[in-house]
């Protein structure tokens, strides 16, 4: 009956192991072989993998935090107590929720850099480098969207100052914050928007991209190769198949009578199972402890209920957006809405900016400095804007050292 | 039959009328979007009879989002929403007012001193209703040198 289920059985041969690869609808998200650098925990440093196992945590653990939540701003925060006091475990999952949701902004943002800076977007991954910058927007708004829900006084603010970012979009910003909160006011009609966004319309959206990303990624090769070893395509003799890195390239030279499969096989190819796999296996276990450990350790924040017409002071946004409330407290338009959108349109442009397939494969290729250099300039400036925004803001935004009391 | 001018013909009209029909439903959709009936608090409000505010006094009404003076040429509403980012600003007798957010701060007319916020706060018409009570209506800006003289 096993075999009904499992055709390939546990495998004991490497054709088994081949075998057992292409026959799962979910393992043959890999390759049957992949190469040996794409193994190498120093180059990827596993972060795409991070980040899609938290997205599968904050999936199953959204799902349970929803059956105890109603997006009713009489109920939404008794709910919250509720989760935090009375349901069993109620607060593991919450933290385990909460703590994935902020490791995920942190670990596709590292993700971001680690590709930028192996030059990993380059021909043929131009377009997945902007389906990428699509997830990485995807993150931020699943974050913002779930940041209300609590209904607490740190939720309302922060999508207070927000919503009133997206409300300086020129010519439509006024429409947007409409559109965003569903009236003028956040009330019953905002939360329920959020919510829906937040538990629907965003995960879906990530799902699809996640998914064409990793089609892509699996198409083009598990990571970029260094540079010099795949042969330039058109120095391939006629009717042979790159033989490197595509991982359909096992059998799409099957199909070709012409050459023997095992002629054009690298060398440093490894099967998927183990070598691949069990490594996978071990970043999963390593995700699940850190973030049971932080769950159990840390408590997410939950203040007093929200309202409306007390204003914490200072009102902070999420962390991830305080480098964004540091530009805003200068300019709402200019720091809120221009600077913003042209580094995202930057973000979209690099690969078709730096088309030159120099450099790929290794960190810091000496060949981009320049760009290197100017990716770190900027990813700098973001993170030492929200240092500021976190530690040195303090009532009325005025500056404070974080040492002092 | 295989004239292609009319295959072609047919062919994009085909093509045209789907996309021109896909638009108006996602048109459709982006204004169902939009809602009609706001179940918000109401831009008219009574506040009280005018005795409950004591001349000389700037009394901050949290649930409505707003201070009302009283000084000795009437009364006058400030909004209290901060033209920023709408955190509630607070007031400092003799000052002004001062943003929590991004430290905004105004003058006592409401006139931005110094700070991100683009826009002075908002003024709002005031009126007395049958039952002698303060109204204040929020779609209804009026100048700083607005009093209300009951």
């Amino acid at each position: 009956m096993g075999r009904t289920i499992f055709r390939v059985g546990w495998p004991r041969t490497d054709k088994d192991r081949a075998a057992a690869m292409i026959s799962s609808l979910v393992l043959h998200i890999h390759p049957a072989k992949v190469q040996r650098h794409s193994l190498r925990a120093s180059y990827t440093l596993g972060l795409g993998l991070t980040s899609a196992y938290l997205f599968g945590v904050l999936i199953v653990t959204g799902v349970v935090l929803m059956l105890y939540y109603t997006p009713h701003p009489l109920d939404a925060y008794r709910n919250m107590k509720d989760l935090q006091f009375v349901v069993t475990f109620g607060p593991v999952l919450r933290n385990m929720h909460r703590w994935a949701a902020h490791a995920m902004v942190v670990v596709v943002f590292l993700h971001m850099c680690r590709v930028f800076f192996t030059g990993a977007y380059k021909e043929p991954r131009q377009f997945n480098w902007v389906l990428g910058v699509g997830l990485l927007l995807l993150t931020l708004g699943l974050s913002f969207t779930g940041y209300l829900l609590p209904w607490d006084q740190l939720a309302f603010w922060a999508i207070t100052v927000g919503s009133n970012i997206a409300g300086y979009a020129p010519g439509l910003g006024a429409e947007i914050k409409y559109l965003l909160l569903g009236g003028n006011v956040i009330e019953s009609g905002a939360l329920l928007r959020f919510y829906v966004l937040h538990c629907v319309i965003l995960p879906l959206l990530a799902a699809m991209l996640i998914a064409m990303h990793v089609y892509r990624v699996r198409k083009d090769g598990l990571s970029a190769p260094p540079a010099a070893e795949p042969p330039p395509i058109e120095e391939m003799a006629p009717g042979r198949f790159p033989p490197s890195t595509r991982s359909y390239g096992l059998m799409a030279l099957a199909d070709r009578p012409a050459q023997p499969v095992v002629e054009s096989e690298p060398d440093d190819e490894v099967l998927t199972w183990p070598h691949l796999l069990y490594r996978e296996v071990l970043v999963l276990l390593a995700v699940l402890i850190a973030l049971h450990a932080a769950a159990l350790l840390f408590n997410a924040p939950l203040e007093e209920i929200a309202d409306p017409t007390r204003t914490p002071n200072p009102a902070k946004a999420p962390w991830y957006f305080l480098g964004l409330q540091e530009l805003v407290s200068y300019s709402a338009l200019i720091g809120g809405v221009l600077v913003p959108t042209l580094l995202v349109l930057a973000l979209v442009l690099v690969p078709y900016l730096d088309p030159v397939p120099r450099g790929v494969g290794v960190w810091f290729a000496p060949e981009r400095s320049r760009a290197n250099r100017i990716f770190a300039a900027l990813a700098s400036a973001a993170v030492a804007l929200t240092l500021v925004g976190m530690f040195f803001r303090g009532p009325n935004w005025a500056w404070v050292w974080p040492w002092t009391p | 039959m295989n004239d292609p001018t009319r295959r072609r013909f047919l062919f994009s009209t085909g093509v045209t009328s789907v996309v021109l029909s896909a638009c108006g439903f996602l048109g459709a959709t982006a204004r169902y979007l939009s809602p009609n009936v706001l179940y918000e608090p109401p831009h008219r409000f009574p506040i009280g009879s005018p005795e409950e505010f004591p001349p000389g006094t700037a009394t901050f009404l949290p649930e409505h989002r707003l201070f009302l003076f009283n000084n000795p040429a009437g009364f006058y509403a400030i909004s209290s929403v901060c033209t920023h980012l709408g955190c509630n600003v607070r007031h400092i007798v003799g000052e002004g007012f001062a943003c929590p957010c991004h430290g905004s701060r105004f003058d006592e007319n409401g006139q931005v001193v110094h700070g991100p916020a683009p826009e002075p706060l908002a003024w709002f018409g005031l009126s007395l209703s049958p039952r002698r009570e303060l109204v204040v209506n929020t779609r209804q800006p009026v100048q700083p040198e607005y009093r209300f003289r009951v």
